[in-house]
């Protein structure tokens, strides 16, 4: 009888979503974002606490079989870590694609009805939507150990409610990703964006100097937060008190419209991620604000790249969004001590530096963060950098109903030159109903 | 003595089978007998339960408890598939009740023919009179029942849920226990500001957007298939071939190429414009001129099927007619207007009707083509050229808000289902279905 309630209940979810289409590939740019308020501090002093790798006696159960979503790019680093897990507990593990953005909704959907994976990624900005739909099994058994061996940031982003849900992975922000061979040195401020522009732009050949995701707010909060915008007062966690119109937001805006004329003559919707891709990896697009997940598609075209922070606003730092990528437990699992034995061992410091190699991404723990790989690499050193000045992505259910109106927002005041108070301002108010509607 | 009908009829009311058995049915008696068993057990077991969460949506959520420092899932009750269990089992309860009724109908007729001097027939006789004489009911209870629990169970859920509270963040089963709460879901999507702005002005646009792009294509169609079938067009073959590729291409790809063909600043369009020294066009990227791309799409990918449609009512059309027209003294467009248009209308109307429908519900041109972009500020999670089924795919999949798009597909639907029966009614095709032989 369950077997077909579920059934049915998949057969109706399908009708009830009239028809469901493959993911286009600009979803990979949406942000799979997660949050750590500063990178970890690189210092001599960090407490480079000796790893205690040990799986606090919890056994896999008897027959235990594994899936786990993650990003396509993640593929050879899970597989990787699969196979030593199958080695050492005798747990097969399956790897599926799923990218991170789409995982809240499948899971919301599968979870329950039993048919999702084992461990996925909780985009972090998701958690609290997710905690409250009671997705995610609590980070419990190596709750010490977790919160010990990770960063500060990463395990306030990765706990809901004082209750630590998730097994951090590595910590990302978006920071500025150029072409040695067409920019010497990184540019400081943007009035030396704007003086290269000028000297490199040539539209009708397709040639700019630099890109962003203009539609997207995860990027564009970059513009807004420097000049003294955010998005929930008391670090994140104030759902009424929205700063994304206040005075500093709207200078942020005004900055961010006047760079349409300077630097990126083009419609907000004409630039998407596989174009951008496309332009920088031919050569064309000489800087390209974005996040380690490009990396390896950039190595791959042979483009000798280099990272810095983002270049400051009217003398201001720009303050990005950072994340952490979290790996949690579903809450319907079959195997719940297999699952959070495999999050545990996939985020755990060795694994966190192979991921590195394999992959780029920057570990959230301490000691691997500490390591000489990650030290001398210079791609590494110059997201560190841009930590430094970011800020945690708010993981309070309410942000999901951030993105669309403020993407909305700043696409009008990018291609129509809307007045951006007025602009912003409709944006919160559509924000602040929304949140009541929800109720 | 000579009551039988009375008789096996309210033995049968007391229960399956008894009325037979009393007809010496035996076999038949027996086999409803253990209908009965098996029904009554299930319902025993499950009525007041599934009536209770249908009713209640169940009372605890699923949450946690934690033994010893690990916490484990306690389940709960899961609104939706108390719902859903909940369905399954009254439509069941109605099909055993509709048994009972025909196993009660039964009894009396076999106790009128005993009355009447006929023996009561036996099993081989009943099932040989049941394959003869009732075999097409017989073959059609399968695709009935399928039916009844692949496409009518889903869409009455579907309806349901627009009378819930089911929707995300705060709203989503197992964690919270739904609630039902009426209309209120269809108030806020008519009458609450954030909603309804969004609503009317989407539902505008798919109004519009479904007279024009049926319009288009269907004179495209027209068009086309006249001019192929000119006298004197030479390689007709090769024309229709031609003109037929965008339809055999999957949309899936052509779209997506489009996508980028029509980019502003990227794409080969305004590339080449760029070369004759033109302006270039905002595409895909402003509001207005958005809407007139996907129409324009739409009728490359549209006028193909309408033109095979067209082509063969052409050649259905009695040349006697044209050779009567021209000995009148017609012209070329008299005879278009007189004969080939009627003639195409009344024989595609039906046709034109569901091609209107099926472009209110244009799911992979807008989709695929823009996602219902351009953005608009003014709007609640939808852009300027969303249709209303891009916008409930939105709402779904990506804000879940289950309820307000339930809402939504319910109003499509009546919207549909009314004006293709009112239209259907009119057309003269349904009405005449014999004027051509």
């Amino acid at each position: 009888m369950k077997k077909s309630l579920s059934m049915l209940a998949a057969v109706s979810a399908v009708a009830l979503t009239v028809t469901a289409c493959s993911s286009t590939p600009e979803e990979t740019a949406k942000p799979s974002a997660a949050a750590a308020t500063e990178a970890p501090k690189a210092t001599a002093a960090a407490t480079a606490a000796a790893t205690t790798d040990t799986d606090m006696g919890l056994k896999p159960e008897a027959g235990a079989k594994l899936v786990v979503w993650d990003a396509p790019d993640q593929k050879a680093f899970i597989e990787s870590m699969a196979k030593q897990f199958e080695a050492k507990y005798k747990v097969p593990v399956k790897f599926e694609e799923v990218n991170p953005p789409d995982q809240p909704a499948k899971l919301t959907a599968d979870g329950p009805a039993g048919v999702a994976a084992d461990v996925t990624v909780i985009p972090h900005d998701n958690l609290g939507k997710m905690v409250s739909a009671n997705l995610y099994l609590p980070n419990d058994v190596f709750a010490d150990q977790t919160k010990k061996e990770n960063a500060e940031a990463a395990v306030q982003g990765a706990t809901f409610n004082n209750t630590l849900f998730g097994y951090p992975k590595s910590v990302e922000t978006y920071a500025l990703i150029y072409n040695k061979d067409l920019v010497k040195t990184a540019p400081k401020s943007f009035d030396d964006v704007v003086a290269f522009a000028k000297t490199y732009n040539d539209p009708g050949k397709n040639k700019f100097a630099f890109m962003f995701d203009i539609g997207n707010f995860y990027f564009d909060y970059a513009f807004l937060a420097g000049p003294g915008g955010y998005v929930f007062g008391k670090n994140g966690t104030d759902k009424t008190d929205i700063g994304l119109n206040n005075d500093g937001a709207v200078a942020g805006a005004k900055f961010f419209a006047s760079l349409k004329k300077d630097v990126l003559p083009v419609k907000s919707g004409d630039v998407t991620y596989d174009i951008k891709k496309g332009l920088f990896t031919s050569g064309k697009l000489a800087m390209d604000l974005n996040g380690p997940w490009t990396i390896l598609d950039y190595k791959n075209a042979k483009i000798n790249i280099g990272v810095a922070p983002i270049p400051t606003i009217n003398g201001k730092p720009a303050v990005s969004f950072a994340g952490i990528k979290i790996l949690g437990v579903n809450a319907y699992t079959k195997y719940p001590n297999a699952a959070k034995l495999f999050a545990h061992f996939a985020t755990s410091q060795a694994a966190q530096l192979e991921n590195f190699k394999i992959s780029g991404q920057l570990p959230s723990n301490k000691a691997a963060a500490e390591d000489a790989t990650v030290k001398n690499d210079e791609l590494a050193t110059g997201f560190l950098q841009q930590l430094k000045t970011s800020q945690a992505m708010p993981s309070i259910p309410e942000m999901g109903n951030i993105w669309t109106p403020m993407g909305a927002a700043l696409g009008d005041i990018w291609n129509d030159g809307k007045d951006p108070k007025a602009t912003l301002d409709n944006a919160v108010k559509q924000i602040k109903d929304t949140n009541a509607a929800t109720k | 003595m000579n009551a039988h009908r009375q008789v096996a009829a309210v033995l049968s009311v007391l229960s399956f089978g008894l009325g037979q058995l009393y007809n010496r049915q035996y076999m038949k008696g027996l086999i409803l007998l253990l209908v009965e068993v098996v029904g009554l057990s299930y319902f025993i077991n499950n009525l007041s339960h599934a009536i209770w969460g249908l009713v209640t949506l169940g009372k605890t959520p699923t949450h946690f408890e934690t033994i010893n420092g690990v916490a484990t899932t306690v389940k709960g009750d899961h609104s939706i598939f108390l719902m859903l269990g909940g369905l399954i089992t009254l439509l069941l309860l109605f099909l055993f009740v509709a048994a009972y009724v025909m196993n009660i109908k039964d009894a009396y007729r076999t106790g009128k023919k005993r009355e009447e001097g006929h023996k009561p027939a036996n099993i081989v006789e009943s099932v040989r009179y049941v394959m003869d004489k009732r075999f097409p009911e017989i073959f059609l209870s399968i695709p009935i029942l399928g039916v009844l629990f692949v496409t009518i169970l889903p869409i009455i859920f579907t309806m349901l849920i627009a009378f819930t509270n089911y929707s995300g963040p705060d709203n989503l089963p197992p964690a919270k226990v739904l609630k039902w709460v009426g209309f209120r879901t269809f108030h806020d999507l008519i009458m609450f500001k954030t909603w309804s702005y969004t609503f009317f002005h989407i539902l505008g646009w798919t109004i519009v957007w479904a007279v024009v792009a049926t319009f288009t294509t269907y004179m495209g169609g027209v068009l086309v298939a006249l001019l192929v079938n000119q006298k004197g067009i030479r390689l007709k073959g090769m024309w229709r071939t031609i003109f037929i590729i965008p339809y055999a291409i999957p949309q899936l790809v052509s779209l997506l190429v489009m996508k980028n063909m029509f980019n502003g600043q990227f794409g080969p369009i305004n590339q080449y414009l760029g070369y004759f020294g033109l302006g270039k066009l905002p595409w895909l990227t402003d509001p207005t001129m958005a809407k007139i791309t996907v129409i324009i799409v739409n009728m490359w990918v549209g006028i193909p099927v309408s033109m095979i449609l067209i082509m063969g009512v052409l050649t259905a059309i009695p040349k006697d007619l044209y050779e009567a027209a021209e000995v009148d003294g017609a012209s070329a467009f008299m005879k278009f207007r007189l004969i080939t248009m009627p003639f195409i209308l009344f024989t595609t109307a039906p046709l034109l009707i569901i091609q209107f429908a099926g472009n209110i519900n244009n799911f992979n041109v807008i989709f695929l083509l823009t996602k219902g972009d351009p953005v608009n500020g003014k709007f609640q999670y939808g852009g300027s050229t969303d249709l209303l089924v891009t916008w409930l795919y939105k709402l779904t999949l990506d804000q879940q808000k289950y309820n307000i798009a339930a809402a939504v597909g319910i109003i499509i639907f009546i919207m549909i289902a009314s004006l293709s029966i009112w239209s259907y009614r009119k057309t003269r095709s349904f009405k005449e279905e014999d004027m051509i032989q």
